[in-house]
């Protein structure tokens, strides 16, 4: 009991760690495009005074026509009748042209202005800080993507290309609410409700003080509900994403489930689910929901207190408050920014869950570009030597566990070596710490008597796994990698020289043809042969083999096997294979086991 | 539109929810809009009042029963704000629920068959994130436009009662505002909004394309210029967004001016109505106040309109998954499973669609109760497909399959199914405990029967190895299994469920060799009186089986080698 106790402590800390770094993460971010965010601010201040401004004129039009309409009837009586008949018709329909009542123009001017102004500047608040955001979007792909070589292979086998897609993708685009609508809102919250007070206190300080006292009771009851209601709005999300997670998972395993005759309970189960995450979710929401109701109370209650304290005052009937008395434009203007005083909180509350979003997606882009990465020393060994590969008392382990335990191995130029092995025995670290994809913890790793990096790897070295990747694409791009600087003459050699030809000559577009995920599904055997072609046309000095014909049918194997030995008879071949009929056919046979090479 | 009215429909058991939603919701923007128009007439009334000259009629004002009323109706707007956001939130969650559970049950018998011959992995997650924006329907779609709609309604008799005209004349500036507006700029922006969904989806499958090819992106030189290819989408994604974004502020720029604006023609026919004395200055104010309160319930139709056309294509797309047909067809009355399981294959012609060629042609084969035989096959040439059409997944287009002498199109399929244990490259694994994936070969079995299963797969050191044991959660966000400690899960699994026919597919594929030979010895003991039938491409290890056939191009036919 009591370690549990201490777990949860323990996971509640690791929690508060991980969102302190998050914000921290957030923090930094903003700073680089600080600029954008109070641009987009400023406007929305700026839009703030000047619907003050409106509110003004309009109180102004109201007082003008409600109250002294009363002694401007007696002008009207006695206009000029002529004047009048022309334009009657006009009159009847816009009685505010009446000459008596222009001085009203200037006022409808002055309003026209301020709401073109607060146009152009609602557009402005709106785009300003999409800027933001986008300069971030752009800077974090283009870090991610760049850090993303440098990782260690070990990462992507823990995180699916799936869910590192997400991060680069969806999670990065998750932030742009949160720097173009929030941050912007954040910074115009500290101001504007501030101005608001200092014009209403102009005209009344005791409504000022209402809101005064208002605003930080508001902002004491959010923030004692937010508290709850941040980690609400998070769980949310959650509750959403785990429900939809929940989901996918049994709707793809549904042949399972059928096999084992377990459908029809399985819908029981997803309703049981569902309830559940119903009502764990509404026992926090309902905490949550106090925090808009709080709101709504204070902006609701500012309403009915100045309606009724404004009136009383206009009545005469109480005498709280600045002497001079109220007259109507001033009593409108204070009850029509009331609402307006509470809106920009209103707002920042509606954007909060950009924020809880924000926090959620920087967890995954911080824990992306913290993933380990590969690290070189920043000068090179060089040593002379008649060998092409070397390891030089190599040790390498992974979770305690030795994989390789200095190794020593020598190959010529030239030679062709078979690694033996069972799958798991190392095999494929040991190519991969030439192929510069893994360091190793001890010893050195030599290619032509300079110490490997991933720069000399990628150029001296080629190399085939398993089952290359296909991209789509035509059988020409696949084999050049998308290069352009590979003429379709090199092209057309290395696709015969690999056998390529073979089977693109029997489709009707033949290297043209599309394959990959939309395009022609090719079998195991083809895909290697685009793999040797790959290999071929980059003319590397030194091929690496990872069991090349792991999922390939006897017929397939031998003639791949063939190709294989013809493309590469004049280069340095390592193949690791823990197939007979490979290992009867290269000379040099090397066994890997126990973490020893014999 | 029909799509939606669909799904509508589909939440009629919880139209109490619904409406009480709504019903709240109403409750709240009529509160609010009462509020602030009772508090225009207020401030306007004691105005005029304070000016009538004599000073008892001032005080004869009766200003208590409106302050009353503002306090009860500041009061009300709260309470119903808190009523509305749970009630609205309880009825999204359980028609969420129920969306669910009716495309689970659809799916049921299209999972075997017609969704192998789709891309359903990504077809599926594809559908969970239209069920995912289907959540929206109530919550932003159905509740915000009857609620305009209604109190809309109210408001605008409201305002015909004191002035017809002005009554037309918000009715037109709330319809252009709600409805004109944000129908051009959604018109303007449907090319921006469809770009974006396709640049996004290309990105998508080109980094996935990156990330899963790194390797010999890295060795062959290529990262960089794909690399490239990827930020360039990610520019022009941007871009568009960006036009987009321009769009949508352009759009709320100019809702507040022409609703500015026509607030200007309001002012000059409540004047105009003052000047004839058809109101009186405390109703004018009433009315202004109630016009600049009622754009709180247009508000969220711009939104509304912006997931119209998104909401509508994914219950679209719904729908269009939800219909299709299973490839077979259920007896009106199944008989029921014999006691003997005699398999006999009569000359099977199969081919997935009528375009393509024969995949198997004339084949016959009988198999006997208890049984073991292999079929070795090149891949791609139909071993999968008959072990499918053995598990009824298709139906042959000529021939029978007959168990014990019964077609098999007389039997309930996943009746059927019951007879068959699997084991294949892949293994399912649910995102649970490890007792959970392992009950779902047998919900009642006993912790004896658990241990006896986890000892014959090898699994005990493993599961001695968890902190958690059995409890431990694999799948998604769980510990992550390897490909040999999955397969054990899934022998497990076939050794629980204990079926009289066991199907083997490329059973050992992918293991090392000491974890094959277990799998295989494993398979040996547990399956001493079962029917086994194997495919593989590979020929060795195969001295326990009684009848080998090769499956091959030339003939599609089997030919006995032993």
């Amino acid at each position: 009991m009591l370690s549990s106790v201490s777990a949860n402590q323990a996971a509640f800390e690791q929690r508060q760690l991980t969102e302190k770094q998050a914000k921290q993460w957030l923090k930094a971010r903003e700073k680089t495009v600080k600029a954008w965010i109070y641009l987009a601010a400023i406007a929305g201040v700026i839009n703030g005074l000047l619907l003050m401004l409106q509110l003004a004129v309009f109180a102004f039009i109201l007082q003008q026509l409600l109250i002294e309409r009363q002694h401007l009837f007696a002008h009207l009586d006695a206009l000029n009748f002529d004047y009048s008949q022309i334009f009657s018709g006009l009159f009847q329909v816009y009685p505010l042209l009446n000459p008596a009542q222009n001085y009203l123009i200037p006022a409808m001017g002055l309003w026209l202005i301020a709401v073109i102004l607060r146009s152009i500047m609602i557009y402005l608040s709106q785009t300003l800080g999409f800027e933001a955001a986008a300069i971030i979007k752009t800077d974090l792909r283009e870090q991610l993507l760049s850090r993303l070589p440098k990782i260690e292979s070990a990462y992507f086998k823990q995180h699916s290309a799936g869910e590192l897609t997400a991060t680069i993708l969806e999670q990065v685009e998750a932030l742009e609410p949160y720097f173009s609508r929030y941050c912007p809102q954040q910074k115009l919250i500290s101001l504007l409700p501030l101005l608001m007070i200092i014009a209403v206190w102009s005209i009344n300080w005791l409504v000022a003080v209402i809101l005064m006292i208002a605003m930080p009771l508001l902002i004491i009851f959010m923030a004692l509900i937010g508290i709850s209601a941040a980690a609400t709005s998070r769980q949310q999300f959650l509750t959403l994403t785990r429900m939809s997670g929940y989901f996918l998972d049994r709707l793809q395993g549904l042949t399972t489930l059928k096999l084992f005759g377990q459908a029809q309970r399985e819908l029981l189960t997803i309703t049981q689910v569902a309830n559940d995450f119903r009502l764990s979710t509404m026992n926090v929401l309902r905490i949550a929901f106090l925090s808009s109701t709080v709101l709504e109370f204070f902006s609701a209650i500012a309403i009915a207190l100045i309606a009724v304290y404004v009136s009383l005052t206009l009545l005469g009937l109480i005498h709280i408050g600045p002497e001079n008395p109220l007259n109507l434009q001033q009593s409108l203007f204070l009850l029509l920014l009331a609402p307006e005083f509470f809106n920009p909180l209103r707002q920042l509350a509606v954007f909060y869950h950009d924020r809880a979003s924000a926090l959620g997606a920087a967890n995954l882009l911080i824990q992306l570009s913290q993933a380990p990465i590969l690290t070189w020393s920043t000068t090179p060994l060089i040593h002379e030597t008649n060998y092409c590969l070397e390891l030089n008392q190599v040790s390498k382990s992974y979770h305690q566990r030795f994989i390789l335990r200095e190794v020593e191995l020598q190959i010529k130029a030239g030679e062709k070596v078979v690694l033996i092995g069972d799958s798991g025995a190392g095999k494929s670290t040991l190519l991969r710490l030439f192929l510069g994809l893994e360091t190793a913890d001890q010893g050195q790793v030599f290619i032509n008597g300079q110490s490997v990096n991933s720069t000399i790897a990628s150029e001296q070295i080629a190399w085939i796994g398993q089952q290359a990747t296909i991209f789509y694409g035509s059988i020409s791009d696949n084999i050049s990698l998308f290069n352009s600087h590979y003429s379709s003459d090199e092209l057309l050699t290395a696709a015969k020289a690999a056998g390529v030809t073979e089977f693109s000559d029997g489709l009707t577009k033949g290297l043209n043809t599309l394959i990959g995920e939309r395009g022609y599904g090719l079998s195991g055997g083809q895909v290697q042969r685009i793999a040797l072609a790959r290999a071929f046309l980059k003319n590397a000095p030194i091929i690496l083999l990872d069991e090349p014909t792991a999922h390939l049918d006897q017929e397939t194997k031998n003639q791949l096997l063939n190709t294989i030995e013809q493309l590469f008879k004049d280069k340095t071949v390592i193949i690791a294979s823990h197939d007979p009929e490979v290992i009867a056919r290269i000379p040099r046979k090397m066994t890997l086991q126990n973490a020893q090479l014999i | 539109m029909k799509d939606l009215i669909f799904f509508i429909r589909l939440f009629k058991p919880y139209q109490n929810w619904l409406i009480s939603g709504i019903v709240l919701s109403l409750l709240t923007s009529l509160g609010g809009i009462a509020l602030f128009s009772l508090s225009g007439w207020l401030v306007s009334s004691a105005a005029i009042a304070s000016l009538n000259v004599i000073h008892e009629l001032s005080m004869s004002f009766n200003y208590l029963q409106p302050a009353a009323e503002i306090r009860g109706l500041a009061i009300i707007r709260t309470l119903s704000r808190y009523g509305e956001r749970v009630v609205t939130h309880e009825a999204t969650f359980r028609v969420l629920a129920q969306i669910r559970i009716w495309f689970f049950a659809k799916m049921i018998p299209l999972s075997t068959g017609r969704l192998t011959l789709l891309r359903s992995g990504d077809l599926l997650s594809n559908m969970t994130s239209d069920i995912d924006a289907l959540d929206a329907l109530y919550l932003r779609l159905i509740n915000p436009i009857i609620v305009a709609t209604i109190g809309l309604s109210i408001v605008l008799s409201v305002i015909a009662y004191y002035h017809w005209l002005i009554s037309i004349n918000t009715l037109i500036i709330w319809m252009i505002a709600s409805i004109l507006v944000p129908f051009i700029f959604n018109r303007l922006g449907n090319n921006n909004a469809k770009a974006i969904v396709s640049l996004m989806a290309n990105y998508k499958n080109q980094q996935i394309e990156l990330t899963q090819g790194i390797r010999d992106l890295i060795l062959f030189q290529a990262y960089s210029s794909f690399q490239q290819k990827l930020l360039h989408i990610s520019n022009r994604l941007i871009e568009t967004q960006r036009a987009n974004q321009r769009l949508t502020a352009l759009s709320s720029a100019l809702t507040l001016l022409i609703s500015s604006i026509s607030l200007l023609f309001t002012l000059i026919l409540i004047s105009n109505a003052l000047n004839t004395e058809s109101i009186t200055s405390p109703q004018a104010g009433l009315l202004l106040f109630c016009i600049i309160a009622g754009f709180e319930l247009i508000t969220p139709l711009s939104p509304a309109m912006q997931l119209l056309g998104k909401t509508q294509q994914a219950a679209k797309n719904i729908r269009e998954v939800a219909s299709l047909t299973p490839t077979i067809i259920e007896p009106k009355q199944a008989k029921s499973l014999p006691s003997i399981y005699d398999l006999t294959l009569n000359s099977i012609y199969f081919r997935y669609s009528e375009s393509s060629a024969w995949i198997l042609n004339n084949l016959s084969l009988t198999i006997p109760q208890g049984s073991k035989i292999a079929i070795i096959g090149n891949s791609g040439l139909g071993k999968t497909s008959l072990l499918q059409l053995l598990m009824r997944f298709f139906d042959p287009q000529q021939g029978r399959i007959l168990l014990n002498g019964i077609d098999y199109r007389e039997f309930h399929s996943e009746e059927l199914l019951q007879s068959f244990a699997l084991l294949s490259q892949r293994t399912q694994l649910f995102a649970s405990s490890i007792k959970a994936n392992l009950l779902m070969a047998k919900p009642e079995a006993t912790d004896e029967e658990l241990h006896q299963a986890l000892l014959l797969a090898g699994l005990d050191n493993f599961i001695q190895q968890l902190p958690e044991g059995l409890e431990t959660w694999v799948g998604e966000h769980g510990v992550k299994v390897s490909g040999g400690e999955a397969r054990r899960i899934a022998l497990a699994r076939v050794y629980l469920k204990n079926a009289p026919i066991l199907l083997l597919d490329e059973p050992t594929e992918g293991l090392d060799s000491e974890t094959e030979a277990q799998v295989l010895a494993t398979l040996a003991k547990i399956s001493v009186d079962k029917t086994v039938i194997m495919v593989t491409h590979r020929p060795a290890g195969l001295e326990w089986v009684d009848h080998i056939y090769h499956l091959s191009e030339g003939d599609l036919k089997l030919k006995l080698l032993k």
